[in-house]
């Protein structure tokens, strides 16, 4: 089972290897920044007789899920929350009918909670206390604050933008003036870079976007008009389109796709599925709880001074041999190729074995930026690819000291769903092949197939058990675990929010659902007196406890020095067990609990002695 | 325990006359040999494998072996008997194992071989039984003998394999692991429950060993140490004991102190192993681009448990009738986090199983929004711009397809890992001189990552169509490009042999792709001098030095079609002489030339 325990533990580490290889750069590129901009008229508070719930306390909702969400997963994240409609105002400048409940900040948990004080009937008293309604509000003033509230931040913002709900399709319908004033302002706000979202909520009778906002909202390229038409009954609905709004692509690399006799194209790599992990814990002071800084330093353990990077070499051990190289050597013999995929030739996509699976896929997209005219070649590939089921074979290599593999691009067609938003891009996604090593050989035993019978009632039960998979069916238990513990402690709940785990398989529907159909199969299968927990993990753990006993036993033999030299002599110390190594280092007074530590403490010992 | 998975190999090297004969310029079998026999080793010493590898030499001045009397089995010698790779015998074959003046029949050295590996072996347990021969096959051999002992082999159950070429990589060792079992349950609610274990099938494979540092002069790791320490984040920078810290986590913009203890005692647990369908669904809603993870898990019925074999066998088969997946909570163990999978059938020829693959959780999932490309006017496509990229698909297929079967041209799952080898030689080099800078990459290893030879061919007119139709301008704002090129246009003289070697038919086409000549080569030595003596910078004298050196190397073969290329050599050094003014230089060489050819005894032929 050492293999198993290898993996487990080496999880992390190669969790960190990922991480590493395709940490897309937030540093250069600053931090993001999003203010929810609320329309707090009376109109927004009116219940939507069809879903239930008015659309502010949907925008609520929203905007709480999105807090919650950013504080998992991209916790640099800055948000605000602005009302505007309000009869009491709040904010720097002192306009009227605009209120600042949040500045733009990193949300943390108390701001999870004043958010949720207006949530519910419950909630809608309390605003009316607290801040009131009011029809004199400009949209003009409301997007001023807003564009104040960005200029007020002194760090380097990379993303800048405004979501406005509402479901007024023509607020300033009697008041010419203000409604040129937040045209222009809305001009200025696209001229320095904010972009302005429209996130247009339920209203009886149908929001009109032509009436006022189609001059007021920006499109960027990347959007086509059609993608802002309907309005959002459902919180799901709306949920999806703030989410589609709010994720920047960031690009892991930009590279070039060369063809060949010197064709080149540039694409840039995404990641479109990246693995959410628990963050790691960090060291706080005792006596203040601020965080404190871990410095790792490197010194002489003889004359204990300082050693700088310089000052060191890199060594791996064979046999009794240290081979030393330089540091820069260790990643120079890393490197193959610059940053690049290059072309080998096409295959048809069924040759794309199912189960050659070594790591998650990437994404490409075109990028006009390096090369112009790459969206166009690009584009003919991908027709031609889509059309003749083909995928292409490239050597890819991600970055400067990383050696080469090879990988399959499966070309993509987009795919849009109901309401028109997109659910999945054009591009080509980067299948990563497995190498002659990276494949194992499992023995098997021999094959006993299953008769028609058994066969056919199997698949009655698969038919009862079918449902529809999607990707984003499934939360991580672990992390939302974490997360829920988290805001308990830091909103002092009594108790962490209950938490569904999708993960676990719900055994009494399952069993409601195949009824007899359950014991039909087994009664097919397996003779009357068979007990499958009989014959599995539980009686192997018997048996596994008396072998242990036995292989106890057995190390009290101990290894004899003559032995462990002659096994030295034709290197096969190697085949000697743990224990029995560490048996023989105990003897010897050596360190080492892996086997390699042990079988190099051994080995080095025998040298000298 | 699993059986046993290693093997015996007996390298069976033929060191003999002919094979350090070479024509100029070329290797000699020797020295290929040499090179296959290194790598072989070097694999096995580095990835620390568990097979062993004897070493049996030929043609050599002494004899040494069980069976030698004093006329039978003479010059060979057993240099190594069975055992584990190692330095010794890799530093042997870098510099101790010479070519000898002898020769020695390589049947007699195949009996000492199968003698060698059936007295070695006797008692233990192999996989596989192997001799490997590198041998040009030039020297006599009583061929009556043959048939006799290719059928003792064969009863022997051992496998003979002749090598000669570097390009023959299918001997090489895989990094390989023994795969581990993990028996579990395989549940459909609670009622139906069918004993499985899973195997990893597919992984990334990494080096065991990992660097570790060492002190840059004594070259010790004991004189480096490293210590964490904890300080305040105040201007001294005051430094706290680690007792003093506690642990805590970011929740948003609040940082949450919660201590080992509490955050063990709350988070989430697992009641231990798990592979428990949660449903089906149609394999098509499972899209490739959804795996997740690092691994791939092949699941069978338990060992000796017939019935469970049966109640899996219908599972795999009701999935592949039905083209449905299950979709699966996997617990490795007990302090393992679940993950959720899809389970699809793989059915072969010997074997069934079930496949399982991790799937992304909801928090993984980025919702990314591009520019749609079909309705994009700025890159609207010409119908002869989609023709020109059909000819390209076309020139470049990498399946042929005879009617009857595809021919993978280019099998990913076949070739091994080049950082591994790349790692390898650097550390084998490094070993032998430690103070030289790394060596170039190997040119066989280049070339297995490059194209194969006849896809760059036929490729050569579409892409040619595809840069006239198609703009493209590189707006210079990626600064490695220029870098890239200079690493990739390597103008290595032994990666350009590789080149040639890898297809000897068509050298020419290679050598017109090549660019510019830095020295006189033996292939076309008379173009190369005349393109030097054409850059302005060379020294004349220089160039034809190099230029003389081969025509000395071509007499030495004393082959006719050689003295006809030494011809061309002269002429051409005349001519340019004359060009350059240096006709006094030239009747100089040729003097020395013909001292030289006078004394050798060459005859010139035709002349």
């Amino acid at each position: 089972m050492s293999d198993w325990r290898a993996h487990y533990h080496n999880e992390d580490e190669e969790d960190q290897d990922e991480a590493e290889e395709n940490e897309e750069d937030v540093k250069f590129t600053g931090r993001d920044s999003l203010i929810f901009l609320i329309d707090a008229s009376e109109s927004m508070f009116e219940v939507n007789s069809e879903t239930e719930i008015s659309p502010f306390d949907m925008t609520i909702q929203c905007v709480h899920k999105v807090y919650t969400s950013k504080i998992i997963s991209s916790d640099r994240d800055l948000l605000a929350v602005v009302f505007f409609g309000t009869q009491k105002h709040k904010n720097s400048v002192d306009f009227k009918h605009v209120y600042v409940l949040h500045d733009l900040d990193s949300p943390g948990a108390k701001r999870v909670l004043e958010l949720d004080r207006y949530q519910g009937e419950k909630g809608y008293k309390l605003f009316k206390e607290d801040l009131g309604h009011s029809w004199d509000g400009s949209l003009g003033d409301a997007l001023w604050v807003c564009s104040n509230l960005f200029s007020d931040i002194r760090l380097k913002l990379s993303h800048k933008r405004i979501m406005l709900f509402t479901n007024n399709d023509n607020p300033h319908a009697n008041d010419s003036s203000k409604a040129r004033m937040a045209r222009t302002k809305a001009n200025d706000l696209r001229e320095t870079g904010i972009i302005l979202d429209l996130m247009h909520l339920w209203k009886s009778g149908g929001f009109d976007i032509s009436l006022f906002y189609r001059d007021i909202v920006s499109l960027s390229e990347d959007e086509d008009v059609g993608m802002q038409l309907k309005e959002s009954a459902k919180l799901d609905d709306l949920l999806r389109k703030v989410w589609a709004k709010d994720y920047k692509k960031r690009v892991v690399s930009r590279m070039n796709l060369n063809l060949g006799g010197g064709v080149e194209l540039s694409v840039g790599v995404y990641n479109l599925i990246h693995s959410a992990r628990r963050p790691a814990a960090i060291r706080l002071y005792r006596e203040t709880n601020e965080p404190v800084k871990i410095k790792t330093r490197w010194f002489n353990g003889e004359t204990g001074s300082l050693l700088l990077p310089s000052d060191t070499k890199k060594a791996q051990v064979y046999g009794q041999r240290q081979i030393v190289l330089e540091k820069e050597e260790t990643e120079e013999l890393r490197r193959f190729d610059n940053p690049s995929l290059v072309l080998i030739g096409f295959k048809p996509l069924s040759l794309l074995k199912k189960h050659h699976h070594i790591r998650p896929s990437q994404f490409i997209y075109p990028e006009e930026e390096l090369i112009a005219g790459s969206t166009t070649l690009f584009r003919a590939l991908l027709t031609k690819c889509l059309e003749r089921n083909v995928c292409i074979i490239c050597r890819y290599t991600p970055r400067r000291n990383t050696p080469p593999r090879f990988v399959a691009m499966v070309p993509q067609e987009e795919q849009l769903d109901s309401q028109g938003m997109q659910t999945m891009p054009s591009g080509f996604h980067l299948i990563f092949l497995p190498f002659a090593d990276d494949i194992r050989k499992i023995s098997f035993t021999g094959k006993v197939v299953a008769d028609r019978d058994q066969i056919e009632k199997m698949k009655r039960v698969v038919q009862k058990l079918k449902f529809k998979y999607r990707p984003d069916s499934f939360e991580n238990p672990v992390i939302q675990k974490h997360f829920r513990n988290l805001e308990a402690l830091a909103l002092d709940l009594k108790e962490p929010e209950e938490m569904e785990d999708l993960t676990l398989a719900k055994n009494d529907v399952i069993d409601g659902r195949i009824e007899q159909l359950a014991e039909e199969f087994t009664s097919l299968v397996y003779p009357p007196d068979y007990n499958p927990d009989a014959k599995g993990p539980q009686k192997r753990k018997l048996d596994e406890s008396a072998g242990r006993a036995e292989k106890k036993a057995k190390v009290e033999v101990l290894v004899g020095e003559d032995e462990i030299r002659q096994h030295l002599r034709s290197g096969t110390l190697g085949k000697l067990t743990v224990p029995m190594l560490k048996e023989v280092c105990k003897q010897y007074g050596l360190k080492g609990s892996k086997k390699q530590e042990l079988l190099d403490a051994i080995t080095s010992y025998f040298s000298k002695h | 325990m699993a059986p046993s998975a290693k093997s015996a190999v007996v390298l069976c090297w033929d060191v003999g006359r002919t094979m350090s004969m070479a024509l100029p310029g070329e290797e000699s079998s020797f020295e290929q040999a040499k090179k296959v026999v290194l790598l072989f080793i070097q694999r096995q010493v580095f990835a620390e494998s568990k097979d062993e590898t004897a070493l049996v030499l030929f043609g050599t001045d002494g004899t040494s072996n069980p069976l030698a009397t004093s006329d039978q089995y003479q010059h060979i010698i057993v240099h190594r008997g069975l055992m584990i790779p190692d330095f010794d015998l890799l530093e042997d074959v870098h510099s101790g194992i010479k070519a000898s003046d002898d020769q020695a029949d390589f049947l007699d050295a195949l009996i000492v071989c199968m003698d060698l590996l059936q007295k070695q072996t006797l008692g233990k347990k192999y996989e596989k039984l192997h001799i490997a021969v590198f041998t040009d096959l030039s020297s006599p051999f009583s061929s009556d003998q043959l048939d006799v002992i290719i059928d003792n082999m064969k009863r022997a159950g051992i496998t003979l394999q002749f090598l000669e070429s570097v390009e023959q990589l299918s001997i090489f060792k895989k990094i390989e692991r023994k795969p581990m079992a993990w028996p579990c349950q395989l549940t459909i609610g609670s009622k139906i429950t069918i004993n499985i274990v899973a195997y990893k099938a597919i992984t990334e494979e990494k080096i065991k060993k990992s660097w570790i540092s060492v002190d840059a002069k004594t070259l010790r790791k004991e004189d480096v140490r490293r210590e964490t320490v904890y300080c305040l984040n105040d201007d001294n920078e005051t430094e706290v004991t680690m007792e003093d810290t506690i642990q805590g986590f970011r929740y948003g913009s609040d940082i949450i102190p919660f201590s080992q203890v509490d955050q063990e005692q709350m988070k989430y647990k697992t009641n231990g192993k798990c592979f428990s369908v949660l449903g089906f669904t149609k394999s098509v809603q499972v899209l490739r681009h959804y795996y997740v993870g690092r691994q791939v898990l092949k699941v069978f019925a338990a060992k000796d448990d017939e019935h469970a074999a049966v109640a899996l066998s219908a599972l795999i088969h009701s999935l592949e009738e039905l083209e449905m997946v299950a979709i699966v909570r996997y617990v490795y163990d007990r302090r393992s986090n679940p993950q959720i999978g899809v389970a699809f059938p793989l059915i072969k020829d010997k074997y069934e199983c079930l496949t399982y693959v991790q799937l992304p959780f909801m928090e993984d999932l980025r919702q990314f929004t591009f520019t749609s490309l079909k309705n994009n006017k700025k890159a609207a496509v010409s119908e002869e711009q989609l023709s020109a990229v059909d000819a390209l698909i076309d020139s470049m297929n990498l399946v042929m397809d005879d009617g009857e079967e595809l021919e993978d041209l280019f099998k990913v799952s076949k070739i091994p890992n080049p950082h591994f080898q790349r790692l390898f030689q650097c550390l084998q080099w490094k070993a032998f001189q430690p103070d030289d800078p790394l060596p170039p990459l190997d040119p066989h290893l280049k070339s297995m990552l490059d194209q194969p030879q006849e896809v760059a061919d036929s490729s050569l007119a579409s892409l040619e169509q595809l840069k006239k139709l198609f703009t493209l301008r590189d707006s210079g704002k990626k600064k490695e490009q220029k870098m890239a090129q200079q690493i990739f246009k390597n103008n290595d003289p032994e990666e350009q042999d590789a080149k040639r070697a890898r297809s000897d038919d068509d050298f020419n086409i290679v050598s017109l792709a090549e660019g510019t000549v830095t020295a006189v080569g033996s292939l076309n030595p008379a173009k190369d001098f005349q393109a030097l003596v054409q850059q302005k910078n060379v020294n004349f004298g220089e160039v034809t030095k190099q230029l003389m050196e081969r025509v000395y190397q071509f007499l030495e073969v004393k082959n006719h079609q050689y003295y006809m290329k030494s011809l061309d050599c002269v002429k051409v050094c005349r001519k340019e002489a004359a060009k350059v003014g240096e006709s006094q230089h030239f009747n100089t060489i040729l003097k020395t030339l013909k001292e030289n050819v006078e004394q050798k005894g060459c005859k010139i032929s035709g002349s």
